[in-house]
């Protein structure tokens, strides 16, 4: 086409639409949640957060919110939701109410598990103002992404997600600049135990630090939204320096999936950072972009999952502490996912073949003895079980465990946690019918909503740490933080692969024990993206070693670690890799506390 | 056996002992440990005698409780061990049950026995609660770590405990021992689950006719079932003509585990007749989502009859896009396919699902049906297909 034509033609095509009018409201951004909850766990492959009506079985309070209409007149609601699970059909249902008034049709029931835009009929608008609210039916996990209005008849919203991505940021017009937050030394994105502890550890060293976290809590799997106890030992350091922020974030051992959430001590673990003069801490903050000069990094775009509102975060150096790796991935960064094979790495555990193993994702779940018998509803959607294979249990460990390579922890996210409510829904409902004697007055307390991930993918530094290195407990110059953790490589149980081959939930382990050896500083920043560091369970090794270096008080350590790397890279005006090549001896005295840390 | 005049004054003697909080949970185990002892009991005629075994070197009389009718009914065992640690042995005396293939069910106690911890004091109800929990688990952990990985060596772990300090697989292992009597848990697992489990197995196969395979079938017991199947259908699955009625039972059954497996391993033979067919559709009708699953895979290696794969076409209506692919799998390995069903067919290229409606289309390709309808709508589907590339 003619430039002059072409010109023309999209000329026309917006003027058709401007003459349409789109009203278009983020579920997530609704004022009243009611008792919906906010997931944004799926953000990378939707491009966007969604409310979600977790009442384990019982049906939770409206979320609300108001809508304004440009005029009045006859408007098409188009609802964008799905049904996670269509066997036969799901229990996700949930109803529009439009000015107190519910629309007869019933979404999240449709037998389809993809998301998609479903037309909800015709309304007359003769207020410009409008209540909009979701009810839940069931409390069983439905879910809603957007709600669409248009006076356009013949209007159908995209699916795609190339063109859905763009009509959102029109629609929500996010075209224009983001905001931008000041300019860091530091910009650790992931606010788990090892983001939570570099941001500390560059603060105390004098940086101006950012912590982006995408969820309300700090503390990431040791959170309470997923309950995991923090492991690895702190007393056994090469270094005893090591540690004392971990100790810091360290609220005693509750054990797993422990039905207190105060245990995990959420509350205490915002204080300490906000205590933090150095720190500016970003929650409810997805990074999803990132802008590049080079092999440099130059910022990082978030999106807030609840306001959608963009902030843009410009910094010196940076820190992958995703766990997914998810900065690393946005700009390049060389890394791994799934197992290497023996012949690649010369490990004797590595596998035969090269392949899309990892280690799955765990929803923990507990519940409590009430005074009085309850009921569970029938789950004929969730797993089936029976008197010959059940799990007898009141509540969950770690083998409650999804996607051993039959899913894709990272961009599959969304599937296993919903393969684990299957689990765990299942199971209950089938102890409660039919083991009375010691389930009839029990009652699920928690079950997560969001998922205790273990493995997705590993970035590569100037060292790949491997089994041999650990068993062999070489002592490199830069040996830094200390593990203790066995080499802890899950698998399925074998008993529930016999059940549920191809579906498994439930996991077994081998625990190879290891002597305390360090992980070398190269581990913990990226070969190939000249400023950005990385700690946790993204790091530099093998899948083997990743068994041993996954747990979070070593993961802590490496924050900490990173965060007095990050002080030299500034001190010098080098990079992390600078740091080893050049300044490695003050590194290490820092680390063994023979230098005073100096102030900038 | 407990009369049942003692029953009531043990009954009060419990009450009396123990707080309120117990008693709750000591009744709970107390009417379980009854239920049982009492059903077993009441057809339980007489008993014949094995000697066994049980662990190295002690020899014990296992029986076998038969009913009037002389049919093995379960196994039990009155076991003395004694249980030691450093040196210092202290007796239990307690009674072992077991089915008729050797898995663990109960346990009870002679007269005035009780188990007791390290220190010297009886167990609580929840301790029983948790002993039975722990022989009730053929894959315990204990199955495969030996005494002195569990407490240690030397003095310093008299309390009888697995250390707190111990590495990850013993604090799971931890889970499965009641603190102060893991000796106890350890010693009786390892007799519950040990070399006399085979011996019982030997027993059941002489015991093997057709009235007792019947039985095992009809069961609620799937190691019952499951041993049962194997002995009754060939390797290629072909069952005999007065077992199949157990077979077709098992399939429509509430183990929705032994009636997968009975799907799967039963050779096509079973449903060959329409008759059959009709009651595997039926059963899918009514089936769990699973079961639903393992029927559409065994109907595509089935020839169905024209009513049949009528019902099918028809089915893919409601049927999710697993279902429907599945469906659409059992239709094309029809050799042929009536001119109604391809045109039930054609009124689903309307599916909303867009992966299931190119599937009926390819479906319906395959068959280049004549008729003039069927056309049509297969060309109307195409063309929506061009304007939503469009």
């Amino acid at each position: 086409m003619q430039p002059l034509l072409r010109t023309l033609f999209l000329l026309l095509l917006s003027l058709d639409l401007l003459a349409q009018d789109h009203v278009f409201l983020e579920t997530e951004s609704f004022t009243d949640k009611g008792g919906w909850v906010i997931d944004q766990q799926s953000f990378v492959v939707m491009g966007s957060s969604y409310l979600m009506a977790h009442g384990m079985g019982r049906p939770v309070k409206d979320a609300k919110t108001t809508v304004q209409f440009p005029k009045k007149g006859k408007y098409q609601i188009w609802v964008r939701t799905k049904d996670w699970a269509p066997f036969p059909k799901g229990p996700g249902k949930f109803q529009l109410v439009l000015d107190g008034k519910p629309l007869n049709q019933v979404f999240g029931e449709s037998g389809s598990d993809v998301w998609k835009w479903y037309p909800g009929g015709e309304i007359d608008v003769q207020n410009e103002q409008m209540s909009v609210a979701l009810h839940d039916l069931t409390g069983f996990n439905g879910r809603c992404d957007a709600i669409l209005f248009t006076n356009a008849p013949k209007f159908t919203p995209p699916d795609k997600l190339d063109a859905l991505t763009t009509f959102r940021k029109n629609l929500l017009k996010l075209t224009d600049k983001p905001t931008e937050a000041a300019n860091f030394d530091l910009v650790v994105v992931g606010g788990g135990i090892a983001g939570t502890c570099a941001a500390i550890s560059a603060s105390r060293m004098g940086l101006k630090v950012a912590l982006i976290q995408d969820r309300p809590v700090l503390g990431g799997n040791n959170s309470s939204e997923i309950r995991v106890h923090l492991m690895g030992d702190v007393d056994k350091n090469h270094y005893p320096k090591l540690g004392r922020i971990v100790r810091e974030m360290d609220n005693g051992d509750p054990g797993n999936g422990n039905p207190d959430a105060k245990e995990y001590g959420d509350a205490r673990k915002t204080a300490i950072v906000k205590g933090e003069r150095n720190i500016t801490l970003f929650l409810n903050t997805f990074v999803y972009q990132a802008e590049k000069k080079g092999d440099k990094i130059v910022a990082v775009i978030g999106r807030d999952i609840a306001t959608n509102k963009e902030t843009r975060f410009t910094g010196t150096f940076f820190s992958d502490c995703t766990g997914d790796g998810t900065l690393g991935d946005l700009v390049g960064a060389e890394f791994r996912m799934g197992r290497e094979s023996k012949a690649e790495t010369g490990e004797s555990l590595a596998a035969e073949k090269s392949d899309n193993f990892t280690l799955g994702t765990s929803n923990l779940w507990a519940s409590l003895e009430r005074d009085t018998v309850s009921s569970f509803p029938e789950t004929p959607w969730a797993m089936q079980f029976s008197d010959e294979y059940h799990i007898d249990e009141a509540k969950a460990d770690w083998q409650w465990e999804t996607g051993f390579g039959n899913f894709n922890t990272i961009t599959d996210a969304e599937k296993i946690r919903d393969h684990n409510l299957r689990a765990i829904f299942g199971n209950w409902s089938y102890l409660k019918k039919n083991k009375a004697a010691k389930y009839a007055k029990r009652e699920l307390a928690w079950v997560a909503y969001i998922g205790g991930k273990r493995e997705s993918r590993r970035l590569i530094g100037d060292h790949i740490l491997t089994q041999m290195d650990i068993q062999e407990g070489k002592q490199y110059p830069d040996g830094t933080v200390t593990a203790t953790w066995t080499i802890d490589l899950h698998f399925p149980d074998e008993r529930n692969k016999k059940y549920f081959e191809g579906q498994e939930f439930f996991a077994a382990t081998k625990h190879i024990k290891v002597a305390p050896y360090t992980i070398p500083y190269r581990c913990l920043y990226s070969k190939n993206i000249s400023n950005l560091f990385m700690a946790g369970r993204n790091i530099s090794t093998t899948h083997v070693a990743f068994g041993s270096t996954r747990v979070m008080r070593t993961c802590g350590m490496m924050g900490e670690v990173v965060g007095f790397a990050a002080y030299l890279t500034k001190k010098y005006n080098t990079s992390p890799r600078g740091v080893y090549q050049e300044h490695l001896p003050e590194l290490m005295a820092i680390i063994k506390d023979e230098t005073p840390p100096g102030k900038p | 056996m407990v009369r049942r005049s003692d029953r009531h004054i043990e009954q009060l003697v419990f009450a009396a002992l123990f707080s309120k909080a117990y008693l709750k949970k000591l009744c709970v185990l107390y009417v379980y440990l009854l239920t049982i002892t009492t059903a077993f009991a009441q057809q339980l005629v007489k008993a014949r005698d094995y000697p066994v075994v049980i662990n190295d070197t002690t020899t014990y009389t296992l029986k076998l409780a038969l009913d009037k009718a002389e049919q093995p009914l379960y196994f039990f065992c009155h076991v003395f061990t004694p249980v030691c640690l450093t040196g210092e042995c202290k007796p239990v005396y307690i009674n072992f049950y077991w089915d008729l293939l050797g898995n663990y069910t109960h346990f009870d106690f002679p007269r005035g026995e009780v188990l007791t911890k390290m220190d010297h004091k009886a167990f609580k109800p929840e301790d029983y609660e948790k002993l039975q929990g722990i022989l009730n688990n053929p894959n315990s952990l204990l199955k495969d770590v030996s005494m002195t990985d569990l407490v240690g060596k030397g003095t310093e772990n008299l309390a009888d405990s697995v250390d707190a300090k111990a590495g990850a697989t013993l604090k799971t292992v931890k889970n499965e021992v009641i603190d102060g009597a893991v000796y106890t848990c350890y010693t009786l697992w390892h007799i519950a689950h040990g070399k006399v489990v085979t011996e019982m197995q030997q027993i059941a196969e002489t015991y093997k006719n057709d009235a007792l395979l019947h039985r095992f079938l009809a069961s609620d017991n799937h190691h019952y079932q499951y041993w049962a199947m194997e002995r009754v259908m060939t390797k290629e699955g072909v069952i005999p003509a007065d077992f199949q009625g157990d077979i077709l039972q098992i399939i429509r059954g509430k183990n929705i585990f032994t009636a997968r497996y009975a799907l799967q391993k039963t050779s096509n033979q079973l449903f060959a007749d329409n008759a059959r067919q009709n009651w595997l559709w039926a059963t899918y009708q009514s089936a769990a989502y699973p079961l639903q699953i393992a029927i559409l895979k065994k109907m595509a290696t089935l020839s169905l009859s024209t009513g049949l794969a009528e019902q099918t076409a028809q089915q893919v209506a409601t049927a999710n896009q697993e279902q429907v692919s599945l469906l659409l799998k059992i239709l094309n390995a029809q050799p042929t396919l009536s001119a109604k069903t391809l045109q039930t067919l054609a009124v689903q290229l309307t599916n909303p699902n867009q992966l299931s409606a190119t599937a009926i289309y390819q479906a319906l390709e395959m068959r280049h049906p004549k008729n003039r309808e069927v056309q049509q709508k297969m060309t109307e589907y195409t063309q929506t297909l061009n304007q939503t590339d469009k």
